[in-house]
């Protein structure tokens, strides 16, 4: 009978080993950290604001998540290797500048459902993603230079961003 | 005397939750006056191995007794009502040694939720303080509920014997005891289904609406998720018990006793898994319709890798199960004439679960599989859900399949029809099948929304209607079969009670690591959305931490649980001894 009991005490451990060996072993190791807001230096570079702007859609945005980097069949989203000259083409057909089109299409993303879509996409300043102002301007100028001519600059696209957060940006997600 | 001991039983119940549940609030007004003030952020410190770990370790051991404890009293009443409509009495004692159990792993559960009700308050103030602001009547009427519970439960168990003569009132009692749990469990999900898909509160965290903060998008299909993995965890446990009272007994009468008793938990615990990937579906999709986000991180995100861990568990059981069924097959007269099924079957299992563990990539994170590619470089497409889904049926059926074999194989077909009916059978088996892979190669050809809403469903409608069409063929074909000779209950070698130990070895393992996705699909939140957690454990650990985590977790339940079946050993001993005094 006690045999048996430490057979069956080894059967629990053996699997358990098992297990745990698989998990430190087999499978690949990374931790996730919670993202670092980034705070913008006045008169940022085009350049650099593009770089941020990549940063934060792979990483703090989440933009991935949805959005494939090239067109693929079944994707959710549209393809960001060419969202910003379709962005500007749509803003030219609504009659309102790049630079608005693209912060309403992040701040009040329901008002711009993309053609053949659906309307899945959270504003972004809010929680869980919480983008700053900073790093909403960096995300547009990263977008726009996929296809598009960047327009957006910090501080200058500030006022613009402020004014539609005010206005658009209060309104919920349905 | 029979009903002094009802009262007893019952007093002692309450008392014993009264104190246990007294102690925990003497130890948390003490330790708050004792330990230095939280934080500016409201946190308290766990020495050496954090608050995370400490709470992450309380709450899934308390979640796993909790689990026994409400899953077990589902089936010990439909065994009570089976025993009582046949009159059979090997049913009736079987819902009574699950009641045996279920009683008294009640005070550690109770336990376990003590110390993690003294911990949440004093480790994290400010966050259980939202919560009870938000959710705060529902923690009284837990209480309440669990006080009705423990005095039906201690009721249920004590009034056994008196009530022998009055069967229909006692299963009422039973029933009334899984309303009491099923409610505790609703409340409980209520907490989860808040900090996971909040509702009912302002952007600030400010109350708007009680009744929308309780009734969230989880809610209900986390609690039907909850109801069905912890009747499938509780027989699995029971299976581990009889396994455990296999390999200590001493008489041929036990041996056989106990053999049957695994045998029937185990059923219940596959038969049960079966509908758990549905609910899982369902569960999912109300995700997904809370946060398109929280989704796919929880699906193909950081924890895309657990998904391959999973298949690694599931496989495992389905590959014990199978196992156990084949050797089985020794205790049934005319039994081997189905050995030579077995060595196909294995074929099937093995390569299905050879598809399964197949990585849909090598990317670590979602973001990664962006940039490199969603597919794995030397596997190409081999790994994604088409051809996954397609093997996690075939095994699934081949596992009906040892189940349907071993219920016949001591039995003869005595209609005039049997040739006809074996012929169909082997018909239907292999008509769903094909009809499962055709699906399953057609969908690599459709957009992954074709695939995930019409063709998997389809996949596993055309299963489900296959084990069916066979159980009910296989129900008229074998009525008044002719019997080769009865089951040898107990006749079986040590190495199959092993296979039911790893089966409730490996659930426990797989509802740790499962519990561990889901409250990590909040991220970095307490309350996702509302609340941010601040804390320095606010990030993921590696696969590998958490797997060591799950691992002593599981370790330290099966200690308590050995506890338990130890400790029911020594009462039955003790009764025996009164008895003979």
């Amino acid at each position: 009978m006690k045999a048996g009991v430490l057979k069956l005490l080894f059967v629990v451990l053996a699997i358990n080993l098992f297990f745990t060996y698989i998990g430190l072993y087999f499978l690949p190791q990374s931790e996730s950290r919670p993202p670092k807001e980034i705070k913008l230096q006045e008169g940022i570079s085009q350049g650099e604001l593009i770089r941020l702007g990549e940063k934060i859609v792979f990483g703090k945005g989440q933009c991935m998540v949805c959005h494939p980097m090239k067109a693929e069949t079944g994707m959710r989203a549209p393809a960001i290797a060419t969202i910003g000259s379709t962005m500007q083409k749509e803003a030219a057909k609504r009659g309102i500048s790049a630079e608005e089109y693209l912060f309403i299409a992040l701040i009040a993303p329901s008002k711009h459902v993309a053609e053949g879509f659906d309307d899945i996409m959270p504003p972004v300043h809010k929680p869980p993603t919480s983008l700053n102002e900073g790093e909403l301007i960096a995300v547009a100028a990263y977008l726009q230079s996929r296809g598009g001519k960047v327009t957006v600059s910090y501080p200058g696209s500030i006022k613009l961003l402020k004014t539609l957060i005010s206005k658009e940006g209060g309104k919920k997600h349905e | 005397m029979a009903g002094k001991d009802v009262k007893k039983g019952v007093v002692k119940g309450i008392l014993k939750l009264s104190l246990t549940l007294g102690c925990g609030f003497v130890l948390l007004f003490l330790l708050k006056k004792i330990v230095p003030g939280p934080t500016e952020d409201g946190y308290r410190f766990f020495p050496l191995i954090g608050s995370r770990v400490w709470v992450w370790v309380v709450a899934q051991l308390h979640l796993n007794f909790a689990a026994f404890v409400l899953g077990v009293p589902i089936f010990a009443v439909t065994m009570e009502f089976l025993g009582w409509r046949k009159t059979d009495e090997r049913l009736d004692r079987i819902a009574y040694d699950f009641t045996k159990l279920f009683t008294l792993a009640y005070t550690l559960t109770a336990v376990m939720g003590a110390i993690l009700m003294v911990s949440l308050p004093l480790l994290y103030p400010r966050f259980i303080e939202h919560m009870f602001r938000i959710l705060g009547p529902t923690w009284w009427a837990y209480i309440l509920f669990m006080y009705a519970e423990v005095f039906v439960c201690y009721y249920y168990f004590y009034s056994w014997q008196k009530m022998k003569d009055k069967k229909g009132l006692h299963v009422l009692i039973g029933v009334l005891l899984n309303v009491m749990g099923a409610t505790l469990l609703l409340i409980t999900s209520a907490w989860v289904g808040y900090m996971t898909t909040p509702g009912g509160v302002s952007e600030t965290g400010e109350l708007i609406n009680r009744w929308h903060a309780i009734n969230t998008y989880m809610w209900i299909p986390l609690s039907l998720h909850r109801l069905v993995a912890n009747v499938v965890f509780g027989a699995g446990i029971a299976a581990a018990y009889a396994a455990f009272r296999f390999i200590t007994a001493t008489t041929e009468d036990e041996k056989a006793y106990y053999d049957w008793m695994g045998y029937t938990s185990a059923m219940i615990a596959i038969g049960f898994s079966l509908i758990l990937p549905g609910i899982g579906y369902l569960l999912g999709v109300e995700i997904y319709s809370f946060n398109e986000q929280m989704g796919i991180q929880l699906m193909g995100g950081f924890y895309a890798w657990l998904w391959v861990m999973q298949a690694i568990l599931i496989g495992a059981i389905l590959f014990l199960i199978n196992y156990y069924l084949w050797i089985s097959l020794n205790k049934m007269p005319g039994g081997e004439r189905y050995f030579r099924y077995v060595k196909f079957l294995f074929i099937v299992v093995f390569f299905g679960y050879i598809i399964w563990l197949t990585p849909h990539s090598v990317a670590l994170s979602l973001e990664e599989a962006r940039r490199i590619g969603s597919y794995h470089p030397a596997l190409g497409k081999l790994g994604v859900m088409a051809s996954k889904n397609t093997a996690v049926i075939v095994s699934y059926m081949a596992t009906f399949i040892s189940f349907a074999i071993f219920r016949m194989s001591n039995k003869e077909p005595t209609v005039s029809w049997a040739k006809a009916g074996q012929l169909l059978r082997a018909l239907i088996i292999v008509v769903s099948s094909v009809v499962v892979l055709v699906i399953g190669v057609y969908s690599y050809m459709v957009p992954s929304v074709t695939r995930v809403k019409v063709l998997s469903p389809i996949q596993f409608g055309v299963f489900f209607l296959a084990i069916l069409a066979l159980y009910i063929l296989d129900s008229r074909m074998y009525k008044n079969a002719r019997i080769i000779g009865e089951p040898k209950w107990g006749r079986m070698p040590e190495r199959s009670q092993y296979a039911l130990i790893g089966i409730t070895v490996t659930f426990t393992w797989l509802m740790g690591m499962m519990g561990y996705m889901r409250s990590g699909g909040r991220m970095f939140w307490h309350v996702y959305g509302i609340m941010k957690d601040t804390s320095p454990d606010a990030y993921l650990p590696t696969h590998g931490v958490a797997s060591v985590i799950v691992t002593i977790v599981t370790l330290l339940f099966f200690f308590m649980i050995g506890f338990v079946f130890w400790s029911v050993m020594k009462l039955e001993k003790f009764a025996e001894k009164r008895r003979a005094g």
